[in-house]
């Protein structure tokens, strides 16, 4: 297990140094930061003292090794742009996400997975029907359109909620149904295939045989062995709790995550963008370890082949 | 206004639950005190820089939260008349000579932190410490710095000086005649000076508390003016309030906040304004102009700017290099069109790179015009040029100036029209604009007016210093004469046959760019707020321009 853990890890640090090397070449090589946060008007002495300030004028590869061997050290750099400590304005923002992103997260599992074996239960059912055509319509309607419908109705007709911004908890309402509701639909699905697939096969049958009540069949034996494909799909949702609300975000004005990468990368904020990759890489890794855990508690099979390695 | 709620971080958390939306509600506190209003304007952004220090943010965005509101300089801007001068925290200058001039503070203006200005504020505001960070004068070497050794050790930002010199290039330092009297002196003789001072920048700022603050960004995020209004709340990237500066020395202001909100989608700032959560939004595109107007209660208003569209022509790429191609293009061009159907006719085609204000000081050539719209004499002139038909590549970012994409297109099929093979290469931003040195054949630009004269945008933007000669976009010799002519010279009939030879050569003869037209910002607002718009991306919240 140890070893399972060590390896992991140690693949978890190489993916991150990749993906940080990858993007201090995009965002270097596709504009310079000076003209770009100085804008078009600036004078060329201030463009100069500016990257004589961030060591722009160094070439490339020494800029990247100043940045790694800044990043070995636990020092994720200063922001350009807010002049203050790059993984300090990140960390700023991750509440805001979280507050609507986790609210979210429980509405898609409360409503989606419930959803979804009930329909599987009565396959081909009023229910199902209805559940396949809310979950289709769920997914695939984009966020940014639902949002805006969402405002017309209840913003800008109805006056019940407001608009946007992040003045009180009325001002999230909108947002977290706008993320929700994709993410209740494809939970749905999931469930559904899984459950079906599940109720097929031959130790469902032997349960049955055995003259457990459906009740017992259902929870005891074809819930638990849905659930690892359902953990896989949630742990993709929990890895993207900080950074899958961009585009929510932006329509509602809320100053999570998400905006701020829109942001940072706009301005070539590298310091920024490098310790937003950094947490949100985190938060994958962190987010498939526990989906390995769950595997295991859910799977015994898994657990014994773990234990036989 | 209705109740302001507050959530913090913590209480952010605390949504985390879901169910415990409830506890999340603080009191509220009604805003109205007294009889007086507050405001809400949803803007798409308030500070590009996130700071409040209107060196640092020199932009568009930040004129309209610092002026005439916030920041307060010695000579103002009659922001909602004729854009001249106007006292403001002096009450009257004279000049000594050609260098130098004297200021008479205004007596008993009071900071938002209950010092009284004086004039060792001001002196500290056109410091080393706070503006120019130990740059030279041109002309010249800085004098009476040693009265103003740093009492913190605060970096300023890396751009400041440059741009503080940009605006002051041969200010040698401000001297204080006694408490209420300062003398600024220059080490070359400026007809413009006066013009500089009510420029986004050199405002005045107390002196004491930048001594306070800890760090540059610290005093950044609330710096403490004169203004009419002070910083109650700065979030960056999320909000900006300003609540009554009571002790203001023109009175007690007529607002008792004035809360931006950052809005950075059209459709969310449209939406926000039709449900009645906000008083204005700004930054509105022409098209949305019909969607508010027609609704009951709601109305636009336009405002042309002190700042004219224009595309630029690089000389470097071979095409470009001839001035009879460039001419072509310019006369290819039917710029009313442009302002017809893109701008439902709400902006206008100016006199060329010149601005109405010019006429305050008699500097606007009243007969000079854009360049006709001749297709005709654009295809002679091509024919002249014996162009094939190679192709010009237009480099064109997304929309950063509003309508700019769209009147891209527009340009390329007039330009097509009259037989110029223009391609348009979309880019990401300005750096990869630069980028394309000898390749681009042109690219897009705005020149404002930043001195109420024509040193700006025709010196400063394309004389020898500025950005598209720096760039070895252009040159012409007899234009950089005429620069230094107008930059120089205090006989004003020279100054202005300068200027008109300047409009000749980069409009007409050898031209550097081709005008479109003027830059125009859209407002949608409550009707019931009886609010005028000033010509400029400043919003006039003071006594004189609020009547409910």
């Amino acid at each position: 297990m140890l070893n399972h853990i060590l390896i992991r890890l140690v693949r978890a640090f190489l993916t991150l140094m990749l993906v940080m090397t990858f993007a201090f070449l995009v965002l270097r090589l596709s504009g310079d930061p000076a003209i770009i946060l100085l804008g078009p008007d600036a004078p060329q002495d201030a463009i100069n003292a500016f990257r004589e300030r961030w060591g722009l004028n160094d070439p490339l590869w020494k800029q990247y090794l100043a940045y790694i061997a800044q990043v070995l050290t636990l020092d994720f750099g200063v922001s350009m742009r807010d002049q203050v400590p790059a993984l300090e304005l990140v960390m700023s923002r991750i509440p805001a996400t979280l507050a609507i992103t986790v609210p979210a997260l429980i509405l898609k599992v409360a409503i989606g997975i419930p959803a979804g074996v009930y329909a599987a239960l009565h396959r081909q059912s009023i229910a199902d029907r209805g559940v396949i055509t809310l979950s289709i319509f769920g997914f695939t309607v984009p966020s940014f359109v639902l949002g805006l419908i969402l405002v017309l109705i209840f913003a800008v007709t109805l006056g019940w909620l407001p608009s946007g911004g992040q003045d009180s908890w009325r001002h999230a309402i909108l947002p977290i149904a706008t993320l929700s509701v994709g993410g209740i639909g494809i939970m749905a699905r999931f469930s559904r295939s899984a459950m079906i697939e599940v109720l097929g096969q031959p130790y469902i049958r032997t349960a049955m045989a055995k003259g457990l009540s459906w009740r017992d069949v259902v929870w005891k034996h074809a819930l638990p062995n849905a659930a690892v494909p359902i953990v896989t799909l949630l742990g993709f949702m929990v890895g993207s709790l900080i950074a899958g609300a961009a585009v929510v975000e932006s329509i509602f004005s809320w100053p999570g995550v998400g905006r701020l990468i829109v942001t940072s990368v706009a301005n070539r904020d590298l310091a920024v963008v490098q310790s937003l990759l950094l947490v949100i890489a985190c938060s994958m890794i962190v987010a498939n370890f526990l989906v390995d855990l769950a595997y295991g508690l859910l799977d015994p099979r898994l657990r014994s082949k773990r234990a036989a390695h | 206004m209705g109740q302001f709620m507050h959530i913090n971080r913590r209480q952010s958390l605390g949504l985390l639950g879901g169910a415990a939306f409830g506890a999340l509600i603080l009191p509220g506190s009604l805003m109205a005190q007294g009889a007086r209003r507050s405001i809400t304007i949803a803007v798409q952004k308030i500070s590009n820089n996130n700071t409040l220090d209107n060196w640092h943010e020199q932009s568009n965005v930040g004129e309209r939260v610092f002026y005439p509101n916030f920041w307060e300089g010695l000579i103002g801007r009659n922001w909602m008349g004729d854009q001249g001068p106007v006292p403001e925290l002096a009450t009257e200058w004279k000049r000594l000579d050609d260098k130098t001039i004297e200021f008479k503070l205004r007596q008993g203006v009071k900071f938002h932190n209950g010092d009284e200005m004086t004039a060792e504020d001001v002196a500290f505001s056109f410091s080393d410490e706070r503006l120019f960070g130990g740059t030279e004068p041109v002309g010249g070497t800085t004098i009476y710095a040693e009265d103003f050794k740093p009492n913190t050790d605060k970096e300023l930002p890396a751009s400041v000086p440059g741009t503080a010199r940009r605006l002051w290039p041969a200010l040698r330092g401000v001297e204080i005649v006694d408490r209420y009297t300062v003398r600024f002196h220059n080490a070359t003789p400026d007809v413009t000076l006066e013009g500089r001072f009510y420029a986004g920048g050199p405002q005045i700022t107390s002196k004491r508390a930048w001594d306070e603050a800890k760090t540059y960004a610290e005093w950044a995020r609330s710096p403490v003016t004169t203004g009419a209004y002070k910083v109650e709340e700065f979030k960056p990237d999320v909000s900006l309030t300003l609540v009554a500066h009571d002790e203001h020395w023109a009175g007690r202001p007529p607002l008792e906040r004035i809360r931006f909100i950052e809005v950075p989608e059209v459709a969310s700032r449209v939406n926000g304004l039709l449900s009645g959560e906000y008083d204005f939004a700004c930054d509105l595109p022409p098209d949305q102009i019909g969607t508010i107007a027609n609704t009951a209660g709601l109305e636009v208003q336009s405002s042309t700017i002190w700042n004219h569209r224009v595309s630029v022509f690089n000389t470097q790429n071979e095409i470009m290099a001839d001035p009879l191609v460039r001419r072509a293009m310019t006369h290819a061009i039917d710029r009313n069109a442009i302002v017809e159907a893109l701008w439902a006719g709400q902006t206008v085609v100016p006199k060329g790179l010149q601005f109405d204000s010019y006429a305050a000081s008699n500097m606007l050539i009243e007969d000079w015009t854009v360049p006709e719209f001749n297709p005709e004499l654009a295809r002679d002139l091509l024919k002249q040029a014996n162009y094939k038909g190679d192709a010009i590549p237009y480099f064109l970012l997304n929309n950063y100036y509003t309508n700019q994409t769209a009147t891209g297109q527009v340009l390329t099929e007039m330009w097509q029209q009259a037989g110029i093979n223009v391609e348009i290469q979309m880019k990401e931003n300005w750096s990869q604009i630069f980028a394309g040195e000898g390749e681009r054949g042109l690219r897009d630009w705005s020149a404002s007016n930043l001195v109420n004269d024509p040193v700006t945008p025709m010196v400063n933007q394309f004389g020898p210093n500025g950005q598209a000669q720096q760039n070895l976009e252009y040159s012409n010799a007899e234009l950089n004469q005429m620069s230094v002519v107008l930059e120089t010279s205090t006989d004003h009939e020279t100054r202005r046959k300068a200027f008109r030879r300047m409009l000749e050569i980069a409009e007409r003869e050898d031209p550097v760019y081709t005008l479109l037209h003027q830059n125009a910002v859209f407002t949608g607002m409550k009707s019931e707020l009886n609010w005028k718009a000033a010509p400029a991306f400043a919003m006039d919240f003071r006594r004189d321009n609020w009547n409910v």
